[in-house]
């Protein structure tokens, strides 16, 4: 019985998102966001906006079959990835259930990593989902335009591991908010106004300022640096970079998480 | 199934949040075999203690052992110590089966015994019901459930009675008593003394997050106590007292006399002699309710010193403070009974 290990603690954190409703409410809500993406990405890709500013490339192009089925695909799934991983650490101490959590296992840095561990299994599940459903949704809008699916382009098998990847990474940002801000829903809107709101503003505002090398390190950027999409207008970091910035970013707000819990009172 | 007892030592715990002393050089112990109270009003640390103890929140100073080790160094953590600090602690959207296997998964316990701990507390049937769905009197069988789950020589209940209605809390007393007897160490909290008076031997009372007594339930003595009457003629009562060594002392909170100096049986006596009429005559009940709120008042003094109702609790402390000189291993439930009826 004294033999609890990481892996033991992790059966028990996966116990505890499965008992719940919520992580298939947000699956829910991953296919709800990336079908849309992939469809109207593969709808619109190549033509002409009307407006000035040129076409995104066409569908013949490996960066366009990269944005329909990658970049859809992360864009619908890391937000609620995030939402998982915020949720995973603030339920603890919204129900007070974080009392339980440390009276089974008292020694905490092993039991926030086994919850790092059981997250970033779940953000690799978010992640597959988002490409699948990205694959199915984008690919019959592609074969309606009467274009190839484009399954064997450049770069795309190695842009969706990447994807999946990403995913899961962003749970543990979502650990390392949770820590830092333990009310639920602040931590949730918080979160989602820096990424929906803050960060694309910081990034046309360093843009239009001639500070493009600062907004490359923005979390999402980095992100997104870390698929190879085509040109959006800015410049972002090489895609291993990006993966390395966006690394950095998790296990920061990991680091911090980790070391907040454990010296933290419940009470 | 009897398990070796452990030992609860609270040695100089003092726990500052800020500048307010939650908990104050505290020390005592908890000896196994028995049903211990951890006794005070809201706010006078007592779960600041517990938590403590558990390797929840860090002492500013002084240490909380169990069986001479930190919580957070116990090989087997639930298997040693068994906790239930507050009836909230579940998420609502889960059921009580999969909380306790939450908990079972993490320490590595088969999952058959959640059914059993269940079974033991009286949720087999609601087992698969979401938490949300339960009244206070079934999370706190949970929170117990969830406690007894690694079958652990030492029980910590924070305010267990609450929310029980008379059935459980006689059910509660009965359990919790067959636990002690098989030699395990059972620490109990409530800040109301009649809600556990039954089921205590030993207490630890708490005021302002100090120790205001250590000992056995059956030492505290409300003082002197006389006998109670009621009767038409009291005037007539006086002057046949006076002829006697008894005296009136004033009236209790429901108008009976009280007189002092003798037994029911010497009072009815010299009343008969008098020819005064009586229509209730009992000795007065040693009233530990009154002495409780006596020694916690004091400790909620202003200034922390024992002054005005203080007079009594230190009187009540001078009776014995000395809580290792209890006899741990005796758990006679009829005497305890008897010692205890008001």
């Amino acid at each position: 019985m004294s033999n609890a290990t990481i892996a033991t603690l992790t059966r028990s954190e996966f116990k505890k998102i499965s008992s719940t409703r919520l992580w298939w409410g947000l699956l829910i809500g991953v296919l709800l966001w990336t079908v849309p993406w992939a469809v109207f990405t593969a709808a619109f890709a190549g033509v002409n906006p009307g407006t000035g500013q040129p076409a995104s490339p066409p569908l013949d192009t490996p960066a366009a079959i990269r944005s329909v089925y990658a970049t859809a695909a992360f864009t619908g799934a890391y937000i609620f990835a995030m939402i998982l991983g915020i949720t995973g650490m603030t339920s603890e101490y919204r129900y007070q259930t974080v009392t339980p959590t440390f009276l089974v296992y008292p020694r905490r840095q092993a039991v926030v990593a086994a919850k790092m561990v059981a997250h970033l299994v779940m953000g690799l599940v978010y992640g597959v989902v988002g490409v699948v459903s990205a694959l199915v949704s984008g690919g019959v809008t592609i074969v309606i335009r009467g274009y190839d699916l484009g399954l064997g382009s450049e770069g795309l098998w190695s842009g969706i591991g990447l994807t999946i990847l990403a995913v899961s990474i962003w749970t543990l940002v979502g650990i390392g908010v949770g820590t830092l801000i333990r009310n639920q829903i602040v931590a949730i809107l918080v979160a989602v106004f820096i990424t929906f709101m803050i960060e694309p503003l910081l990034s046309v505002l360093a843009n239009a300022l001639d500070y493009g090398d600062l907004a490359k390190y923005l979390p999402t950027n980095a992100s997104t640096a870390l698929l190879s999409p085509p040109d959006l207008g800015f410049a972002l970091l090489d895609w291993w970079t990006g993966g390395l910035v966006l690394l950095a970013y998790a296990l920061v707000f990991a680091g911090a998480g980790m070391l907040l819990s454990i010296r933290r009172d419940v009470s | 199934m009897t398990r070796e007892g452990t030992r609860i030592d609270i040695v100089g715990l003092t726990k500052k949040f800020g500048n307010f002393k939650a908990v104050d050089d505290l020390s005592f112990s908890v000896d196994p075999g028995v049903v211990t109270g951890f006794l005070g009003p809201n706010g006078a640390g007592k779960t600041t203690t517990l938590r403590c103890l558990l390797g929840l929140i860090a002492p500013t100073q002084g240490s909380a052992t169990i069986g001479g080790h930190h919580y957070r160094d116990l090989a087997d953590p639930i298997g040693t110590v068994g906790a239930a600090l507050e009836a909230s602690s579940f998420h609502p959207g889960r059921t009580a089966l999969a909380h306790l296997e939450v908990m079972a998964l993490g320490a590595g316990i088969d999952r058959a015994r959640c059914m059993q701990v269940l079974t033991q507390v009286g949720l087999a049937d609601v087992a698969g019901k979401r938490v949300s769905g339960y009244s206070l009197g079934m999370r706190q069988r949970l929170g117990l459930a969830a406690a007894l789950l690694g079958e652990p020589r030492v029980l910590i209940l924070d305010e267990p009675a609450n929310g029980l209605d008379p059935a459980g809390i006689a059910w509660l007393r009965g359990f919790l008593r067959s636990l002690a007897a098989e030699g395990r160490t059972v620490l109990i909290s409530s800040h109301v003394l009649s809600e556990v008076q039954q089921t205590v031997e030993n207490i630890v009372v708490l005021a302002r997050g100090r120790l205001i007594k250590q000992g056995k339930l059956s030492d505290l003595d409300s003082g002197p106590r006389g006998v109670l009457l009621r009767t038409p003629e009291p005037e007539k009562l006086r002057d046949v007292l006076a002829a006697t060594t008894l005296s009136s002392d004033g009236q209790d909170e429901s108008g009976r006399i009280r007189v002092m100096g003798g037994t029911p049986e010497q009072v009815g006596h010299a009343a008969f002699v008098g020819g005064v009429e009586l229509h209730e005559l009992v000795a007065e009940a040693n009233d530990l309710e009154k002495v409780f709120l006596a020694m916690t008042a004091s400790g909620l003094d202003e200034s922390g010193e024992m002054v005005g109702v203080g007079a009594d609790a230190t009187r009540v402390d001078g009776h014995e403070v000395d809580g290792h000189g209890v006899d741990a291993t005796r758990v006679d439930g009829d005497r305890v009974e008897e010692g205890r009826a008001r």
